[in-house]
């Protein structure tokens, strides 16, 4: 019974969900960062803190990776919880959970796709907000090249028609890689887009109608990325 | 995590697989997708005086959007365009048994439903066809 950790006691548990403003253990105002200026205790990241505000990044879409690194490896030496081992149960409680909300940030915010899907999530709410009218053309496509793939996966390899097959999904796959690379390069565009908008930090009617643009056009472009990056997969996979 | 027995069955023995020539004027197309995973669905209906007479499907997906697609094109058949509206995707959840992360396919199937039927009346404007 002795040697099993207690959970925290309620009363902390209570006060790790409190405003960040004041430090869990003295009640003092906390200033600094991450730990209380009177105390020095480790504080605990708020859950409404976002992923960039955690890694001390403005809500931007063009990070320097290196930065974005470098930053992740101060504060995952800070939270680390071999740091806390003799410190009180309620502190390695929080280096604990703190470790692992830097994890999540960061491998959400190092993968560019990732991290504009997250900003589009914060931005709108809930992502589902923004309705995206269906690429009818791109579905045909998509079910068209199923077919085929069905049809190829049903023939003899070696045969004619195998070949035959084989180097039209061959010469689709290579067509799609092309369309998903210029989506990302549009995508690179808006990101650029996005950045421009957020420096300049003006709240005219008219930077608002381009924030409605820029992130319209994001969620259009992530999602039919992701329908041409799956069947590209699955072709690859196949034809492989 | 194992998918149900009914998964499994539709998705080695898929129902109703195909399409209809979506310009004939007795077919309704639903085309809709999921932007999180990238399933693609297709989905027609075949009327006749108000009643679905043929449904056919084609998913571009994992093994749950091809059984809940799957599943919804038997359950149109036979269905007046009034009782299909009323398809939802709790039906298809309880009925192949899908875990919560797989919900969004039976929300995928039923918005396929939806847009079919949208389609179907778009094109008639609320004339029944099919009546000789």
């Amino acid at each position: 019974m002795d040697n099993q950790q207690s959970p925290p006691h309620p009363d902390t548990r209570r006060q790790l969900q409190m405003a960040r403003s004041m430090c869990w253990h003295c009640q003092s105002e906390v200033t600094g960062e991450y730990f209380c200026d009177r105390c020095v205790k480790v504080q605990p990241v708020s859950k409404e803190t976002d992923y960039f505000t955690c890694l001390g990044f403005p809500r931007r879409l063009m990070l320097d990776p290196k930065k974005l690194e470098a930053k992740f490896y101060e504060l995952s030496r800070t939270f680390h919880p071999d740091f806390y081992q003799t410190k009180s149960a309620d502190e390695q409680t929080i280096s604990l959970s703190n470790a692992a909300v830097l994890n999540t940030a960061y491998r959400t915010l190092r993968d560019s796709i990732q991290r504009a899907e997250y900003l589009l999530a914060l931005e709108t709410g809930s992502v589902k907000d923004i309705r995206t009218s269906p690429p009818a053309d791109l579905f045909e496509e998509i079910l068209d090249l199923q077919d085929t793939l069905e049809e190829y996966r049903a023939s003899e390899r070696d045969s004619d028609q195998g070949h035959r097959l084989r180097a039209t999904l061959q010469t689709e796959q290579e067509a799609l890689e092309r369309r998903k690379e210029g989506m990302e390069a549009q995508l690179r565009q808006l990101f650029a887009d996005w950045d421009k908008l957020q420096d300049a930090g003006e709240a005219t009617s008219l930077a608002r109608v381009e924030r409605d643009r820029i992130l319209k056009e994001m969620r259009d472009l992530l999602s039919n990325r992701t329908y041409v990056n799956n069947i590209v997969n699955d072709l690859a996979a196949t034809i492989a | 995590m194992a998918y149900s027995d009914k998964v499994v069955d539709h998705f080695n023995n898929p129902r109703n697989m195909g399409s209809f020539k979506k310009d004939d004027a007795d077919v309704g197309t639903g085309m809709v997708g999921a932007p999180e995973c990238g399933d693609v669905m297709k989905l027609q209906i075949k009327v006749q005086n108000d009643t679905i007479v043929d449904a056919k499907f084609k998913t571009f997906g994992c093994g749950s959007a091809i059984a809940s697609s799957s599943l919804a094109t038997e359950w149109l058949k036979g269905k007046t365009i009034e009782e299909a509206q009323k398809i939802k995707n709790t039906d298809i959840v309880q009925e192949l048994n899908l875990p919560p992360v797989k919900i969004h396919c039976s929300v995928l199937a039923e918005d396929a439903i939806k847009a079919a039927l949208a389609d179907y009346q778009k094109k008639t404007d609320g004339q029944p066809t099919g009546t000789k």
